[in-house]
């Protein structure tokens, strides 16, 4: 029995940043890197169906990215992760999820996992693609932003609740192996212990090229490009003159014009 | 001429209202001579058909299913439809459901994909899609050089729903074979509904210190109430005990996640304060203070005292 | 600085204050810290610190100008003779290696000043005995002497040649202190000054005393220094004193030309919170519905006070031409490097003043050095060498688990991150702050919070720093076992105190009988703050603590509705006179229709009634009655109270199982990986949030010494056997025979 968990190293910006020259992203420098918020809850999940295994099952972690990635990577270890596997290939610089989402399906076609987790999202980008564009890519069952999960070990279904908008669930049956995305909230996540953290480091992790994983860096490439990036505009605060009466009715207005009333 | 396809949404058989703002999305980048069609998947696809036929809809293809949503079920509908179409662009609303189905159709086409495009537009002919990135601090504008299909996912209350009244042509399309994986098993309803929910608030009334004594708190409830809100408040007022932790905004309390428009009443607008509410894209300050660092990151300022705005407010709700 | 095109450019821009320039708008008024000219050292690194922090001028604490005016029991400054000038010399010295103004506020205390070691009279207007508490709960002991022409001609020369030793020191700014009812205050102000010569009646003759010092200390010194005075411009007791609107503008008026600049504030000395407000009473720039005059009234540049820690409120009184300059006792001891911090934009950096007052406590209490309770350096500079914003680096690699984010564990959490160490903060909570969430949630207590924010936003910015740390809070209470497993070398304990749920106290020590607060109707203040206990109509609240918790929740439940009794064996909030809490706290009480008990005490607790008792209703008469019996009469003033509720403010324990059970099974430690487990704050012995905080940090700074959760020895400021204190003078003992 064995559980893949895929996870991110999502980057956040300084309050202060500039962009790189070519204009495409924000110069690397300032960023702020940190495992994913959504994944602390994906690699939970996994611990807490290992834990009601009996530790029977594994929990692998897999990652797209350079050595910088190991820190994000060793976090999800140090929560109780089996071990891991970080991919990376120069060719992956631009990768967007569809790109990782084929990387990953050829480390699930090596692992074979019974289940994969992601996060429900990237906190940085937000785009909610990778874990559904790997199932799509496997042929797997998939299910996004799933809060709550009845799953033994093993078993040909798993029961879920998928969070819809405001706070509907849907109680739905999903086919195993399965891949699916996982919610804020689905559990508690765990704290490392300073004993997990320093076990995280002797941890395996195999270190993966694209060559290793037969895949070339052609069939990598993003579903779209760049062109730009850029931080928005914001001006200063347009001044509503005139008579409190005629402030207020200035404000009602705009409330009304943005919320459609 | 290309086609246009917009796969519409419904839950237990009712559309999904987001469908409309990404059918006005799709709308906005139609070319002369381009048609738009809005496929609809439900266990009753012609009810549907009425909601919409609005603007610029020239067809809806309806198909004759189930009201569960099922990824597998959806995704077959978009493939056999961009087999038999080749559509320019498929958009959904960047709904729940669609973050289901919308990468995994994405990848088994080999098409461009954007998700959760708070912008739409054609340079040189090319298409450009926006999104935000780094948590809303950039915006990103993504083209699809090589791809001939793209698909979008748009962002809810973004795009002025279509509206009006058109008279699509209804084709009715047979689902197709799937290998449907999930089951519907029933309904969770919401949680305590009278619950403070300042992240997921899309528009938020908060106050400051400027309210100066609890006994003025429960106007701005009051008001918060009439106007739709959800009242919020900066820390002085939490950390007095006049509004619950829940209504904090800020760095030490709650992140206004989900807000588009948050109005700031005598809020000073510490770092703190902001931290959790300036990605807003419309903030309003209301302060006796001009030189109130809350005006630097508002839209509109007004200067003035909060007391007389909220009781002229009340009149226009 | 200026002009480089920031909001807060104002801020740093330089002001001419007559002949000297103050570099940027950030001016620590005087202000006390238990230093004086006794302790050279500290009064020289704390000064000495907020120069290097920024600020544009720093000044001493009053500085007596003369031995008529002696100030103990409280410590403060003297500038009487060369001794003391050598040891103010080392102050001023270090000021200027960092560019700023140093000034000396001379200060003649009249009654005020109790004269206790020097046992002299002061000179005074008229005769009158002190209002103020010279002996801390003694208001009219101290007595002056009415002063004729002769002595007033003596007093002036005081002041002349005290300001020419200022000048000799080498001080920028002299200031003649006439705020708080000091010195020349007390000759214009009509409460004290009822004199029917030249020097009393009308404003003229009450502001000639004053005016006439002016013009003589700037005749000495000429341009040497700035001449600045610190004057109350409203007494706040009506037409009985000096108001704003009358002698007030008046005097500034007068008085300008003489001067240049001027440092406003108002009250007095007996009720001095009315300036240096709590922040339970007063907000940010609370003075300036009066000092907003003051500019209107001189051309001179103007310094008030008014708790200023917030950037924004320093530009919007400049601004609006309320002040031309930010002056600051209390935010400049909680962050002394705040003028830095603001110019380089580092706002969630300040350290911001709590106004808890517990600074002044000490000097109210009869001078001990002071101490802050945002800033653990405060006062530790000389003694411990600690700086505020810097740190010795990690000594080892060896990480650390710290129990409890509560003031002492997230201030120990937080300068071992600060130095360098590994470190896991661990908490029951969902918050950073243990006992000050709950304390903040009191009435008026909200900005008290700032001592759990700025550990928050600091520990947020540690951890990002090192991705080994970690802050988990929400956790489950940590047992032994999980400790021993946690794989930390050390282990830090601060899981905090509890209030007796059995009505332990420090009168009996023992617990009430039928205290229990296991039953619906007894409640720990740490119920009330959960808040699941319903609480009756009646309320009676059970009080042998000298600080705040009795008054804040009195008024808690008063204010929702209850009717509150304080039964206290002891003065209610005695200790919140020295915070300067105490008058408001009474008035508020009164208002609220709180009855208090006073000496009384509670020796049984039934459901609806308590017993009480008159803590001095034994006999008064002592007499030997043998084994087991009582050398006095019983207590007969044992009676019933009926109440519905009764709230239990009695002893505090230290929640310290998890500590000994850790001790005891030290054999354990080793092949766990664990060096050490220490215990700190309020799980060691409850004290007030100051004390705990100073505890974190001391362990956080020495826990590579020998013995960490021992104190290190500092070093000690006392006068030397055998060396003289001024040059001449022979130390050995001579007998005048």
């Amino acid at each position: 029995m064995k559980i893949l968990v895929a996870v991110k190293q999502v980057a956040f910006l300084d309050d202060e940043f500039e962009m790189r020259d070519d204009g495409r992203d924000v110069d690397a420098d300032f960023f702020e890197k940190d495992l994913n918020e959504f994944d602390h809850f994906s690699v939970e999940e996994a611990m807490l169906i290992k834990e009601a295994a009996g530790d029977a099952a594994e929990v692998v972690i897999a990652i797209i990215g350079d050595e910088d990635a190991d820190d994000a990577l060793r976090t999800a270890l140090a929560k109780g992760a089996d071990r891991g596997i970080r991919v990376w290939d120069e060719a992956l610089a631009d990768a967007d999820g569809v790109a990782v989402a084929r990387v990953l399906a050829k480390v699930v076609e090596r692992e074979k996992p019974d289940m994969v987790f992601t996060g429900a999202q990237s906190a940085d980008f937000g785009s909610a693609v990778t874990g559904m564009a790997l199932a799509g890519l496997l042929g797997w069952p998939h299910t996004a932003v799933v809060c709550n999960l009845d799953y033994a070990p093993g078993a040909g279904t798993a029961t879920i609740r998928r969070e819809l908008e405001g706070g509907l669930e849907e109680i739905m049956t999903i086919r195993c192996p399965a891949v699916l995305s996982i919610q804020l909230g689905i559990n508690q996540p765990r704290y490392a212990s300073l004993r997990g953290i320093k076990q995280a480091k002797q941890k395996p992790v195999d270190e993966l090229s694209l060559d290793d994983l037969g895949l070339s860096a052609a069939e990598v490439v993003p579903a779209a490009r760049v062109r730009r990036m850029y931080a928005p505009e914001r001006g200063k605060a347009e001044l509503i003159t005139g008579s409190a009466a005629e402030q207020a009715a200035r404000l009602a207005e705009i409330i009304k014009e943005l919320r459609g009333m | 001429m290309a086609e246009l396809l917009v796969i519409a949404a419904q839950r237990q058989g009712e559309l999904r209202p987001s469908t409309l703002e990404a059918i006005a999305a799709a709308n906005g980048i139609r070319q002369p001579g381009d048609t738009l069609a809005v496929a609809i998947v439900a266990a009753d696809p012609q009810s549907l058909v009425g909601a919409l036929s609005v603007d610029g809809v020239d067809e809806v293809i309806a198909v004759k299913a189930t009201d569960d949503f099922q990824p597998d079920l959806t995704e077959a509908v978009i493939l056999a439809l961009a087999a038999a179409r080749k559509p320019a662009v498929i958009a959904a609303a960047h709904g729940v459901d669609a973050w289901s189905f919308v990468p995994a159709a994405a990848v088994k086409l080999g098409c461009g994909l954007a998700t959760d495009v708070q912008a739409l537009r054609r340079e040189d002919g090319e298409l450009v899609a926006t999104r935000a990135g780094y948590a809303e601090k950039v915006l990103v504008d993504l083209d699809f050089p090589g791809k001939s299909t793209v698909l979008l996912t748009i962002r809810t209350n973004v795009f002025e729903p279509a509206a009006g009244t058109g008279a699509p042509r209804v084709t009715e399309m047979a689902a197709p074979a799937a290998d449907v994986a999930t089951t519907h098993q029933g309904w969770k309803p919401p949680a305590d509904a009278g619950g403070i929910d300042i992240p997921g608030s899309e528009f938020i009334l908060s106050i400051g210190r400027g309210v100066g004594d609890e006994s003025n708190v429960e106007q701005f409830l009051e008001l918060a109430e009439e106007m739709g809100a959800t009242l919020g408040c900066s820390r002085p007022i939490a950390d007095n005990g006049w509004l619950p932790k829940a209504r904090q905004v800020g760095q030490s309390g709650q992140l206004a996640a989900s807000c588009r428009l948050y109005v700031a009443m005598g809020v000073s607008g510490s770092v703190q304060h902001q931290w959790g509410m300036k990605h807003v894209e419309t903030i309003v300050a209301v302060n006796t203070d001009p030189e109130a660092s809350i005006f630097s990151i508002a839209r509109y300022g007004i200067v003035g005292d909060m007391f007389e705005i909220a009781e002229e407010l009340k009149g226009h709700f | 600085m200026a002009n480089t095109g920031s909001a807060y450019d104002i801020l740093f821009t330089p002001i001419k204050i007559g002949p000297k320039t103050l570099k940027n708008r950030f001016y620590q008024v005087p202000h006390c810290i238990g230093a004086g000219t006794n302790y050279p050292g500290f009064q020289m690194a704390h000064r000495g610190l907020k120069a290097e922090g920024g600020w544009g001028a720093i000044n001493t604490e009053q500085c007596s100008i003369h031995p008529e005016c002696d100030d103990s029991l409280r410590i403060t400054a003297r500038i009487w003779d060369e001794g003391d000038m050598r040891n103010l010399r080392p102050m001023v010295d270090h000021i200027h290696q960092h560019g700023a103004l140093a000034g000396c506020e001379l200060f003649y205390g009249g009654p005020h000043a109790p004269g206790l070691e020097t046992r002299t009279i002061s000179r005074g207007p008229n005769q009158y005995n002190s209002d103020f508490a010279t002996v801390p709960g003694c208001p009219g002991f101290t007595y002056n002497h009415m002063a004729d022409e002769d002595e007033i001609d003596r007093l002036q020369q005081h002041y002349v040649n005290a300001a020419l030793r200022a000048r000799d020191t080498g001080y920028d700014i002299v200031d003649v202190y006439g705020a708080h009812a000091y010195g020349p205050m007390q000759w214009l102000n009509p409460y004290y000054n009822t004199r029917t010569d030249k020097y009393g009646g009308s404003f003229e003759n009450r502001a000639r005393f004053w005016i006439e010092t002016l013009e003589r200390i700037r005749k000495a010194v000429g341009n040497d220094v700035a001449l600045v005075t610190r004057c109350s411009i409203d007494t706040l007791y009506g037409d009985a004193g000096v108001e704003v609107g009358e002698d007030g503008l008046k005097f500034i008026e007068l008085a300008s030309p003489y001067l240049d600049m001027w440092n406003v504030n108002i009250g007095d000395i007996t009720e001095w919170g009315e300036d240096a407000g709590p922040s339970r009473f007063y907000r940010i720039g609370h003075q300036n519905e009066w000092i907003r005059h003051i500019k209107q009234a001189t051309n001179k540049p103007v310094v008030a006070v008014g708790r200023y820690y917030d950037p924004e409120k320093m530009l919007e009184v400049i601004n609006t031409g309320v002040v031309d300059i930010i002056g600051a006792a209390r935010p400049s001891i909680a962050d002394p490097f705040m003028p830095n911090k603001i110019r380089e934009g580092r706002f969630e950096d300040i350290r911001t003043c709590i106004g808890c007052n517990v600074c002044i406590s000490r000097w109210e209490m009869g001078g001990v050095p002071f101490i802050c309770t945002q800033n653990a350096t405060a006062g530790e500079e000389y003694r411990r060498g600690w700086h505020p914003e810097k740190f010795e680096p990690a000594k080892s690699d060896k990480d650390v688990l710290v129990v409890g984010a509560g003031p002492a564990g997230s201030e120990c959490a937080r300068v071992l991150m600060e130095r360098g160490y590994t470190v896991h903060l661990v908490d029951a909570r969902d918050k950073i702050g243990g006992y000050v969430n709950d304390v903040a949630t009191l009435p008026g207590l909200g900005e008290w919070g700032y001592h759990r924010d700025y550990r928050e936003i600091q520990l947020n910015k540690l951890v990002k720093k090192n991705k080994q740390s970690q802050i988990a809070l929400g956790q489950k209470r940590m047992t032994a076992d999980d400790v021993l497993n946690y794989g930390a070398a050390r282990v830090v304990i601060a899981t905090g105190a509890h209030w007796s749920p059995i009505g332990l106290n420090h009168r009996t020590q023992k617990p009430i009988p039928g205290a229990d607060a296991s039953l619906p109707h007894v409640l720990t203040p740490e119920q009330v703050f959960e808040g699941k206990k319903p609480v009756g109509k009646r309320v009676m609240i059970i009080n042998y603590d000298p600080y705040y918790m009795a008054p804040s929740l009195a008024e808690k439940f008063a204010r929702a509705g209850h009717e509150v009794t304080i039964a206290s064996v002891g003065g209610v909030g005695a200790y919140m006179e020295y915070t300067l809490e105490g008058p408001n706290t009474h008035r508020m009480l009164h208002e609220l229709d709180i009855t208090i008990l006073g000496e009384t005490g509670c020796s049984r607790i039934e459901p609806g009634r308590v017993e009480l008792f008159s803590i001095y209703g034994e006999g008064s008469k002592r007499q030997y009655k043998g084994s087991g019996q009582l050398p006095r009469k019983e207590n007969d003033s044992h009676h019933w109270h009926e109440c519905d509720t009764v709230i239990l403010i009695t002893s505090r324990r230290s929640n310290d199982s998890l500590f000994r059970e850790l001790k005891a099974r030290k054999s354990e430690w080793a092949k766990n990986g664990i060096d050490n487990v220490f215990v700190i704050g309020d799980a060691e012995a409850p004290r007030i949030i100051a004390d705990a905080t100073f505890d974190g940090h001391r362990l956080a700074r020495e826990i590579e010494d020998e013995s960490p959760q021992h104190q290190k020895p500092f070093k000690r400021e006392q006068k030397v056997w055998g060396v003289a204190y001024n040059p001449g003078e022979n130390p050995e003992l001579e007998w005048r025979l």
